[in-house]
């Protein structure tokens, strides 16, 4: 069982940091374009390349409408697409230097109980998220620029929030298993690099 | 119960659900919901919030740099100029007494220019640079612990996650920031060497000693760190320049670093997808912290602990120098405990309004950018100081054969450097804003 | 029995809209109602959230009372938009007044049917703010401008410049940055952005304004309608047409120092004329059809609404 929440979690890293990654070059591509633009418009460009220079920004040469946009229901996802990992190796960030003066199993219960908690906070947060999309959907309320439909981003994110309540179920009924039954259903606690 | 008392009241219930091991942004986001619900008699408005807080949150324009930078550190990671940065610095100083060690924060230093993470920066100098300083017979507590303050300066020297979330806490301007963290900066890694060496002038057993290299190999060294200063020249420059806005930089220096690694032959898909692992682990726990703080704090706006906190400070009279010595002294101490993006989303909408009615005889933006260094600074010595740092923990993990009481001991020195500069720079302001336009 | 109302809004409290308009009607209210209702103000979006959410804010409860733009949420209140076609007001107290009486005939009960709307009003006019002098419309030709709405956008493509998208505060950067070649926005926001030291030219329009944007100020209906009859009769002669007008023409007033401020300072202010005028209008045009023909699609007539908006302007212009 860990090995499929594993790899599911792991397949969500990866597609949203794929995702991250095609933001990476769209921003970049996009800053290209604009510093382009400016450079065809200029008086030099403008009489040395005269009608090339217009040709090039009628191709479009020039920022790309609504990155930010694009940018920034993207990120949501990856963000949304990061979590599941996350939660799954214990990255999120805690204090522990009060309760390693407890007994181990004193911790056991702490990080239990805390696991159960935030796993019910992912629950709360997915099910919020779906009725803010469907706020959104009955609203017909678009982006600025490109005007998509702005729960097109919730939808999108709603994917990854959903896997993360899985990963976050099997999370708290692991350590609840783990005080009962003795055995280790998730991975090794790690810290986060940050 | 007065919403003003049940504000007040969330704190200590927030301390003990975080010193109780909870995730410190789940605790903030407990809270913050849970105020909302007693104070407002209803759980309507937090339901209602949360159906567009996650989203925006996670979509907000200018949180956005936050993974940008992360993935860059990551590549710069696996660039090979970590390694690259090291044999410039060491084939300099390597032959001094502790020139090793100097050159280890040398490094970091550079390394600091194009990663915006301390832990990142910690980690990765570490893995190039402690096996060297064990070879040369540096002691391990000196050598994790010199890693551990080196590591801070991936977040002193701009870029910088930290002063991002500080820009946008506090409606600061980001290039401004960037460019005002840059002497200060500087001034942390000269710190650190003069620490370095008188530390061993104390202890001689602590360091060894190696021959000095021929300067052909020198200048050769220093020449291949060109790729760092490019990029650090085009993310930095560029941002401040206007060529783009913070976060166009840190794609573009996400883009850079990216370039450099596959060139260097380390990026294959398997490295890819650690890198992503790691950057996934880091992004996710900051952003949680982050919505955690918003609901946090738009509970403690409602409330009005804020404009109570600033109104009582304020009445009382103190001198504005007494006001900062006392916040900065808080996160000096809170900073044994926690951990510093918490600490500064925490409290930076409750001390920023106290501090910017107050009087330094400056104009407000400069008072906010140098108040922002110097939270930024102290926070920052939380990663190094017993018993909770994160940084000593990171290298410690890498180091098995040091005891951590041994790190603990050396780097109360690199502390102590911490501290006479934070002195200085409340002290002298300009020293801090004199690179800012007027 | 006291009612606390939680107004939220995105601008600093000292700004003039906070100062001037939403202030003024918070302590109308305050002291009409013999301080039995008392109206907590959160500038700067202090309650969290972004500008954007303010609406659904308001519509949920999380805010009682909200000041916002309309066009922040894009395709949510369609019918509005006429007012921030290019060219289409002129006077702002006459827009004003315009608008609530067509918000009360076409939108109270279809768009904003979720929402208790107090006021309705346009700024001064919306005019553009230049690194270099724009007299022509070729001028725009390559310019990056920041444009105020989604319409003077479309426009400003339309005549060869690079719309950019950024939110107000980030104007003066961008502009300090060259990110911006210049800004539409009207003069009573320019102090405060410090325009005038950014850039040196000003055009203006006469007869006709490059665009505008619309506000309103909405209350949550549940609140409203929870309220005791003596405290909402309060509440009703506080908002309207009267304050419609009063917010619209007040901000409108405002534009005066401020234009004062940057002729002081030496700027060049272009002023174009009438005639200059409708040509801007006449390449304004295929905005004008495509907004005809996106409302259609909605089941909107928008030519009817563009006939009715002008003629009511033209009535209410002194
Ligand atoms: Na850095
Ligand atoms: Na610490």
């Amino acid at each position: 069982m860990l090995r499929i929440i594993e790899k599911l979690a792991r397949t969500m890293v990866v597609l949203g940091g794929v995702v991250l990654v095609l933001l990476v070059v769209l921003t970049c591509a996009s800053v290209i374009g604009r510093s382009l633009n400016g450079m065809l418009h200029s008086d030099l460009a403008q009489s040395l390349l005269g009608e090339v220079a217009d040709w090039l920004i009628n191709a479009g040469i020039g920022p790309i409408t609504g990155d930010f946009e694009i940018l920034e229901a993207g990120v949501a996802f990856s963000i949304f697409a990061f979590l599941p990992y996350c939660q799954l190796h214990g990255g999120h960030a805690t204090v522990d230097v009060f309760t390693s003066f407890l007994p181990v199993k004193a911790n056991k219960y702490i990080i239990a109980f805390w696991e159960v908690v935030l796993t019910a906070v992912i629950l709360l947060i997915t099910w919020r998220l779906y009725a803010g999309m469907l706020s959104k959907m009955g609203n017909g309320e678009t982006t600025f620029l490109l005007q998509f439909p702005v729960w097109w981003g919730y939808a999108a994110s709603f994917v990854p929030a959903v896997v993360a309540c899985v990963v976050g179920l099997y999370c708290a009924i692991g350590r609840v298993a783990e005080i009962v039954t003795g055995r280790d259903f998730l991975p090794k606690l790690e810290g986060a690099v940050h | 119960m007065t919403m003003l008392e049940m504000g007040i009241a969330s704190f200590p219930i927030l301390l003990l659900m975080i010193f109780l091991r909870a995730p410190i942004g789940m605790a903030m986001f407990l809270c913050g919901i849970g105020g909302l619900y007693f104070g407002l008699g209803s759980s309507n408005m937090f339901l209602a919030k949360l159906k567009s807080e996650t989203y925006t949150t996670f979509s907000s324009y200018s949180l956005t740099i936050i993974p940008m930078f992360l993935l860059m550190g990551q590549f710069a990671t696996l660039s090979g100029m970590s390694a690259a940065l090291f044999k410039a610095s060491e084939s300099w100083l390597g032959h001094r007494k502790g020139g090793v060690a100097m050159a280890s924060v040398g490094a970091c230093a550079g390394f600091g220019a194009i990663c915006g993470s301390s832990l990142a920066t910690a980690a990765t100098m570490s893995r190039v640079a402690l096996p060297e300083m064990r070879r040369y017979g540096y002691s391990g507590g000196f050598s994790t612990a010199t890693l551990a303050a080196g590591g801070t300066l991936g977040i002193l020297i701009p870029p910088s996650v930290i002063l991002v979330i500080y820009a946008i806490l506090t409606e600061q301007n980001i290039a401004k920031l960037f460019l005002a963290a840059f002497i200060p900066g500087i001034l942390a890694a000269i710190g650190y060497v003069i620490t370095i060496s008188i530390y061993v002038r104390l202890f001689p057993d602590a360091a060894g000693t190696r021959d000095p290299v021929p300067y052909a190999q020198r200048w050769r060294a220093l020449f291949d760190v060109w790729p760092v200063l490019t990029v650090f020249g085009l993310v930095v420059g560029g941002i401040y320049l206007g060529w783009f806005t913070p976060t166009e930089g840190a794609a573009i220096g996400a883009a850079g670093t990216g370039l450099l690694a596959l060139i260097s032959g380390n990026l294959t898909w398997a490295v890819f997808k650690e890198s992503l692992f790691a950057t996934a682990m880091a992004t996710a726990m900051i952003f949680f912290i982050v919505l955690g703080a918003g609901l946090y704090n738009s509970f403690l706006a409602l409330s009005q602990v804020p404009q109570e906190m600033s109104n009582l400070v304020v009445g009382q009279g103190w001198s504005p120098w007494t006001v900062l010595t006392v916040i900065l002294v808080f996160y000096l101490l809170f900073g044994c405990l926690m951990d510093s993006l918490s600490m500064i989303l925490l409290t930076i909408p409750i001390f920023f309004p106290v501090i910017s009615v107050l009087d330094f005889g400056m104009s407000a933006e400069h008072v906010a950018i140098w108040f922002g260094i110097l939270v930024l600074i102290v926070v920052e010595v939380g990663l190094i100081t017993p018993p909770v740092g994160m940084n000593l923990f990171i290298i410690n993990a890498m180091d098995r054969e040091t005891p951590m009481s041994e790190t603990y001991k050396a780097v109360l020195w690199f502390v102590g450097s911490d501290l006479v500069r934070v002195v200085i720079l409340v002290l002298f302001p300009a020293i801090t804003l004199c690179l800012l336009p007027s | 029995e006291e009612v606390t109302l939680r107004l939220h809004q995105f601008l600093p409290g000292q700004a003039n809209v906070p100062k001037l308009v939403l202030d003024v009607w918070a302590d109308n209210v305050e002291k009409d109602s013999g301080g039995r209702i008392k109206v907590a103000r959160y500038p700067s979006m202090q309650l969290g959230g972004k500008p954007p959410e303010l609406m659904d804010q308001v519509t949920d409860g999380v805010a009682d009372v909200v000041w916002t733009v309309v066009g922040y949420t894009p395709g949510r209140f369609p019918s509005t938009e006429v007012f921030e076609l290019p060219f289409i007001t002129s006077d702002a107290r006459a827009a004003s007044r315009a608008y609530w009486e067509m918000f009360e005939k076409h939108m109270k009960d279809t768009e904003f049917k979720d929402v208790h709307i107090l006021g309705t009003w346009v700024h001064g006019p919306g005019m553009l703010h230049t690194k270099d002098p724009v007299t022509s419309p070729a001028d725009l030709r390559g310019m990056k401008i920041r444009g105020g709405s989604r319409q003077v956008n479309m426009l400003l493509t339309k005549l060869g410049a690079t719309p950019v998208g950024m939110p107000v505060p980030a104007i003066p950067e961008g502009l300090s940055k060259g990110v911006l070649d210049g800004t539409t926005i009207p003069w009573e926001v320019t102090t405060a952005l410090k325009v005038p030291e950014l850039v040196e030219n000003h055009t203006e329009f006469t007869g006709a304004a490059l665009y505008n944007l619309t506000f309103v100020l909405a209350m949550n209906k549940g609140r409203y309608e929870g309220l005791p009859d003596d405290l909402k009769a309060v509440i009703d002669q506080n908002s309207g047409l009267e304050f419609s007008v009063f917010a619209g023409g007040t901000q409108a007033d405002a534009d005066g120092p401020a234009r004062e401020f940057a002729a002081a300072k030496g700027n060049n202010i272009i002023t174009i004329t009438e005639e200059q005028t409708q040509e801007w209008r006449a390449l304004a045009q295929p905005i004008y059809d495509a907004w005809v023909e996106d409302m259609k699609s909605k089941g909107i007539d928008g030519q009817a609404l563009i006939d009715e908006a002008t003629a009511l302007m033209a009535k209410y212009a002194e």
